[in-house]
């Protein structure tokens, strides 16, 4: 009797709880996510497992922006209380706030948009963890590349390589920020240390694919540049490349970082291949190009 | 000391062991194979945080259920059994039955605290993770919630003697909680401008036990230093504070009147 009972009532138990999920489906899209939002009161509760109760945040956090991460219409407006919890009941969490740096100053679909919490999160991170340089080169990234203060990004890595660990590129870094701030060389040598300080795949991949985005862009200046010359020569743009190799001014096909052929557009202008997958934000055309 | 409390402190282990109280410890393997297949899935960079936050949480609140709801019947249990009677006829002092069960509980917590951090060691070791130096910083932390929970089964005990398994189980865990916001209790007078509520808060901060002192998990998980003389300090705190409640404890159970 109770072995037919008894699973028959789980399964109509289950099938109870379809029900309630599909009728409260909707209040619970209202719900805020964090009824708590006071990190000084969770630290307060958290009975000495701060530390334990800090991965769960971050873990929400993460699941909070991967949920929303690329979807149109999405906000992040609990991205910052969630980090702000996470870092205040273990402020030695650094991977919070590197990745927390990225969630919040992120433009569009890819993050909160909000550079200005991601400096104020960096910057909490540095105060608890003096000695990190890593943070120091996400901030001076910050200052680089969403607000464009290069004297700041400049100061701020010099500072990252007097700290013990860093590498001495940053010195150079510092200096070429200082003199060349928003060139294109200047930016691939910032990547280039994001890339090369980071082990996290996902990190690695954003650095590689802005990477291959900025060196594409330097080629196209450059075609741009053989493409004037073909002009002030023939009087009108070349319609191909072919056309500058029989003029003599290219040597062979140039191809882009993944290999695509290089094409011009009926403008004139040097375009990447409609194949390559390669994406050029739009914020990477306003870079100048290097000084020769 | 004679050998007296120790038979009673192997009986009590045993019968530990007999109300399969070690059953919590499938629980925990549970939990650590768990979080080490899942975190790596749900989250970003912290396994190895994870395993070490969660381990070391797992092995504080499992003894902490333990040594409350265990200790709160060491001498209630016995008396409701009548079996105390019969024990206290042999040649065997109170505070000599109240030494051995108190040992017995704490070896009992030894052992399952000793099982648990085999499973932590195997979790990291599930991650991936070669073990360096700093973990050593992992094992201080196991041995300062031992601490703690030897502290909290004197509290429970102490409170068992003269109180029923209902109140002493709110007594403990009222002494605990308010152990653990003891620095907030001081903070709170020193806000005040009243001398006499500075004076009371500073009094209590001082009285209850301070479990605070005891909490390093967040310095095990970033393999941060645990200086020496902080893991004295804390011996002979916890090494004060039992002996002070086990002489109390002895005191109120010596005056009982068990008829």
């Amino acid at each position: 009797m109770a072995s037919i009972a008894v699973p028959l009532l789980f399964a109509t138990v289950a099938g109870l709880q379809t029900r309630i999920d599909a009728e409260t489906r909707s209040i619970a899209q209202k719900s805020d996510e964090v009824l708590l939002r006071s990190p000084a009161a969770i630290q307060k509760m958290s009975f000495g497992y701060d530390s334990l109760l800090a991965d769960i945040y971050w873990t929400r956090a993460v699941q909070y922006y991967g949920a929303r991460f690329a979807k149109k219409g999405a906000t992040f407006e609990l991205l910052w209380p969630l980090l702000d919890i996470t870092t205040t009941l273990d402020p030695k969490l650094i991977i919070a706030y590197r990745f927390g740096a990225i969630f919040l100053s992120e433009k569009g679909t890819g993050g909160a948009g909000r550079p200005d919490l991601a400096i104020q999160l960096v910057k909490r991170g540095m105060a608890a963890n003096p000695d990190e340089w890593h943070l120091d080169l996400d901030l001076g990234f910050l200052y680089y590349w969403r607000m464009k203060d290069y004297t700041s990004a400049a100061r701020t890595f010099l500072a990252a390589s007097k700290k013990p660990g860093a590498p001495q590129m940053l010195a150079v870094t510092a200096a070429h920020v200082a003199e060349e701030g928003g060139s294109l060389d200047t930016s691939q040598m910032i990547w280039s240390e994001i890339y090369e300080s980071n082990k996290d795949p996902k990190i690695r991949e954003r650095a590689l694919q802005t990477l291959q985005a900025l060196k594409a862009a330097q080629d196209q200046l450059h075609l741009n540049e053989i493409a004037d010359e073909y002009k002030n020569r023939f009087g009108r743009y070349p319609a191909s490349i072919s056309e500058l190799r029989s003029a003599g001014l290219l040597n062979g096909i140039p191809v882009d970082p993944l290999g695509y052929p290089y094409v011009f557009g009926s403008d004139g202008k040097a375009a990447l291949n409609p194949d390559s997958p390669i994406v050029i934000p739009q914020d990477l055309n306003g870079l100048a190009a290097p000084k020769q | 000391m004679s050998a007296a409390p120790m038979p009673v402190a192997v009986n009590t282990f045993r019968e530990a062991v007999r109300d399969r109280v070690l059953y919590n410890l499938v629980f925990f393997a549970l939990l650590m194979i768990g979080a080490a297949i899942l975190v790596g899935q749900i989250s970003i960079g912290i396994d190895r945080l994870v395993i070490v936050n969660l381990g070391l949480s797992a092995i504080s609140l499992f003894g902490l259920v333990m040594a409350i709801f265990i200790g709160v019947g060491l001498v209630s249990k016995e008396i409701e059994k009548r079996t105390l009677y019969s024990l206290l006829a042999q040649p065997i002092r109170r505070w000599e039955f109240l030494i051995g069960k108190y040992a017995g509980l704490v070896l009992t917590l030894v052992v399952n605290n000793f099982f648990m951090t085999l499973g932590l060691a195997a979790a990291l070791f599930y991650v991936g993770r070669p073990f360096v130096r700093t973990d050593a910083v992992i094992l201080v932390s196991i041995y300062f919630i031992l601490l703690e929970l030897a502290l909290v089964t004197a509290i429970a005990l102490f409170f068992s003697c003269f109180s029923t398994p209902m109140l002493s189980t709110l007594f403990t865990l009222g002494i605990y909680i308010t152990g653990n916001f003891a620095s907030d209790i001081r903070g709170f007078g020193d806000f005040t401008k009243s001398p006499g509520v500075k004076v009371v808060t500073r009094v209590i901060y001082y009285l209850v036990p301070n479990f605070h002192n005891f909490n390093s998990i967040a310095a095990a998980s970033h393999g941060e230093p645990i200086p020496l003389a902080l893991v004295g300090q804390n011996t002979l705190y916890a090494a004060l504070y039992v002996a002070l409640l086990l002489v109390a404890a002895s005191a109120v159970f010596s005056h009982r009147n068990l008829k």
